[in-house]
């Protein structure tokens, strides 16, 4: 037992060194860092580039129209409604406006970039008010939807205005209303759940991202671990280690040490990114000078979904890890290994869809067909958490999917122990069932 | 006190790779497992080392079945010759050594003497992959003798080294040998054999052949070889007509004879000298294990070996038994 121990700890620690001492994987760390916070960091980087070049500058030409109200300062209100301050607590604008005389000049200046936007108003032979948006680009579309809500309201006061309305009661008459959103009560009994719509939403997002994070470790270090053990006997170097530990202390090692190597590369890459995204508002103020809010955890991510990810990420690896390995030892040539493999790699993107599915409504998540896929262990780790997510679980089911996952681990390595006992030793064999099967007998 | 092997069987689909294979081999000697390519040297020694299970049958050492016994009791020289490719040389062998219990520190400063030992001393640094293909084999067997094991199970430890390197290995072996090792080896070179085993087992598809001393093996054919040489006529064109010997050898130097049971060597001597031929050289020895190999094998123990290497994508089906 101790010389059990000890020999998994030293195929891990080889596999975990060896590995992470190759160029491959520290280049695509770095290249996968820099990406995180590059991810992190967009939000930041979109709005320092947008500001770079000055505040938009919309002109205003009123000609002969003669509104009853200060159009620019009403467009400023609308325009720069969420704005944030500056350091002295003065409004940080993000359009300008410019009242202009000269409609030809400042159409050619539109045209020349020198002017984001022209707004000219008109004075039609009815008394209404008419507007024009000049304007050039795409870009642009966000702003003119704004400039077409305050021009509604502008000719709506003009109108009031020529009615005989005195301009106090139409500050009142634009006030916002008080208006809440109540979801319907809860049923005593059901599973405490999001209890408004965003927060729904955002559970789900979020335990969808957490899964995404699931998937992508069982097919990256998940062929890691097929990949060694293809190293292993393409270069005969199977024997050798065979002579010193067995088949099961060598699957065993592997799976640790890859699982650690894959560890610390998503903890590398996510603790920077992560790190990026709560002080985003702080390096936002340093960067752009705007005044800082506070930082929290992400929308949705909570403490339980969080440590139901980490049970879930680690066992569901372990799982496809085990049997990845079990099967890449039947193979004698690394490029055969994604073919062995196949099969494994198609449940856990069926995992992973169905899993999509339900969230996204097209299959009912808390129907018993879902209810009932999720205590498997291939789905559990993505399907689990989708129900977390939404809330459509209780404790003590999850407590259930976690046992059977964890109790079918050293079934999964019995298995592929077995597997890898006969399968290294085969040369030369065509991948698939059979082979696996009659590998199996022979051992 | 030995390693008794005893009526081992292996079935592997269609094939019986093993049929009731039993030897003994004795504490403290250096022993040669002999048989062609397929006749199931290699399945014998994984089911000794417990990489694969018997269908029937025993392995014990000094009583104890070897599957119980720890790991470290055995060295192996695997007949598929590997390394980590990339891996430097010390590094490699101190892991190895770790999973036999070898602390890293002291596995160093061996391998150390052991790479000195070999003349390969430069190569700690380097990985495995750009060393020569002879010292890959040698730093192998280091990795497989790094942990001092009781037995060492060593397949084609010779294959593919250069004279220099065979003494290299060959005196390493009878010096672990002199430390009270076990050494069982397989081989195609029956002049390592005649060097330096005390017994032999001769196996052949499965079965075994022949088996005991190597003194003994020699006798037990019965027959005796004479090798003659006269000045003035290399062809000796008479020998042919004598009564019950046969004419096994014919070469410049000296001619021989194979002497058949029952008759007398000397008679030769005598018939030679009869003759009026003068004699510059005449021996009476044994059958040596190649001509005892052909003999109950029917074919050289080399034979394969002159076919072409199959590549390793087209290596046959069935592991690899040997």
């Amino acid at each position: 037992m101790r010389a059990t121990i000890r020999n998994v700890l030293i195929v891990a620690r080889r596999e975990y060194l060896w590995r992470g001492r190759t160029r491959t994987f520290i280049l695509a760390t770095l290249v996968l860092m820099v990406a995180g916070l590059g991810v992190a960091a967009a939000p930041v980087i979109v709005r320092y580039v947008s500001e770079r070049g000055g505040p938009t500058t919309v002109g205003v030409h009123l000609g002969d129209s003669h509104p009853s109200i200060d159009v620019p300062r009403a467009l400023d209100g609308v325009l720069n409604a969420g704005s944030d301050h500056n350091a002295d607590g003065t409004i940080r604008r993000q359009v300008s406006l410019k009242v202009v005389a000269d409609l030809e000049a400042a159409r050619i200046d539109v045209d020349g970039g020198r002017l984001s936007a022209l707004l000219a108003l008109s004075r039609g032979t009815d008394g209404e008010l008419g507007f024009t948006l000049y304007a050039k680009g795409q870009a642009f579309e966000k702003t003119s939807t704004m400039i077409r809500q305050a021009a509604t309201s502008i000719a709506i006061q003009d109108r009031l205005t020529r009615t005989g309305v005195p301009p106090i009661d139409q500050a009142k008459l634009f006030a916002p209303v008080s208006f809440t959103f109540r979801p319907p009560v809860d049923k005593p009994g059901t599973p405490e759940g999001p209890s408004t719509s965003e927060e729904l939403a955002s559970g789900y997002v979020m335990s969808f991202a957490l899964q995404l994070f699931i998937f992508m470790a069982i097919m990256l270090y998940g062929q890691w671990v097929a990949m060694s053990v293809a190293e292993e006997k393409s270069s005969r170097v199977m024997e050798l280690v065979l002579g010193a530990a067995s088949p099961f202390q060598l699957l065993t090692g592997k799976v640790i040490g890859v699982g650690a190597l894959g560890l610390t590369q998503y903890v590398l890459v996510f603790i920077p990114a992560a790190l990026g995204m709560v002080l985003q508002d702080r390096i936002a103020s340093l960067v752009l000078g705007v005044d800082s809010t506070s930082a929290g955890l992400p929308a949705g991510l909570s403490f339980g979904l969080l440590v139901a990810f980490g049970i879930f990420f680690v066992l569901g690896f372990a799982l496809y890890a085990v049997l990845y390995a079990g099967a890449a030892s039947l193979v004698s040539r690394q490029e055969d290994v994604n073919q062995i493999v196949g099969p494994l790699t198609l449940l856990s993107v069926a995992g992973y869809m169905v899993s999509s599915y339900a969230s996204t409504g097209l299959i009912d998540i808390s129907g018993p067909l879902l209810t009932i896929l999720s205590f498997i262990p291939f789905l559990a780790p993505y399907l689990m958490l989708s129900r977390i997510g939404l809330g459509t679980v209780t404790p003590l089911e999850v407590l259930l999917a976690v046992a059977i996952l964890a109790a079918s681990i050293p079934v999964a390595l019995w298995l592929a122990a077995r597997v890898y006992s006969a399968g290294v030793l085969l040369y030369g064999q065509k991948p698939g069932l059979r082979t696996m099967l009659r590998a199996m007998r022979g051992a | 006190m030995a390693l008794v092997v005893d009526s081992l069987t292996k079935q592997f689909g269609a094939v019986r790779a093993l049929d009731g294979v039993s030897f003994t081999v004795q504490p403290g000697e250096v022993f040669g497992f002999l048989g062609a390519n397929g006749a199931g040297k290699t399945t014998t020694m994984r089911i000794i080392l417990d990489i694969l299970h018997a269908d029937a049958g025993s392995a014990t050492w000094n009583g104890r079945p070897t599957h119980d016994l720890p790991r470290r009791t055995w060295g192996y020289l695997p007949e598929e010759r590997g390394l980590y490719p990339r891996m430097q040389v010390l590094e490699q062998l101190v892991f190895f050594a770790s999973l036999y219990g070898v602390p890293a520190s002291g596995a160093a400063d061996l391998a150390r003497s052991w790479l000195r030992r070999f003349r390969i001393e430069d190569t700690q640094r380097r990985r495995a992959e750009e060393l020569s293909k002879g010292n890959q084999q040698k730093v192998q067997l280091i990795a497989a003798i790094l942990h001092d094991p009781e037995v060492l199970l060593l397949d084609e430890p010779f294959i593919g080294l250069d004279p220099v390197n065979v003494a290299i290995i060959k005196e390493a072996l009878l010096d672990l040998r002199d430390r009270g090792k076990t050494i069982v080896f397989s081989t195609h070179q029956m002049e390592m054999v005649e060097e330096l085993c005390q017994s032999i087992v001769i196996i052949d598809r499965g079965r075994v052949v022949l088996g005991g001393g190597l003194r003994e093996v020699k006798r037990s054919t019965g027959r005796r070889v004479v090798r003659i040489g006269v000045s003035g006529d290399p062809a000796l064109g008479w020998l042919a007509g004598l009564d019950g010997m046969r004419v096994t050898r014919q070469g410049q130097d000296y001619t021989e004879l194979e002497v058949g049971v029952g008759r007398d060597p000397e008679s030769i001597l005598t018939a030679a000298l009869a003759r009026g031929e003068h004699i510059i050289r005449f021996e009476i020895a044994d059958p040596s294990i190649e001509q005892i190999f052909v003999e109950r094998v029917g074919r050289p123990p080399s034979e394969d070996h002159r076919l072409a290497p199959e590549p390793i994508s087209a290596a046959p089906a069935e592991p690899t038994g040997a």
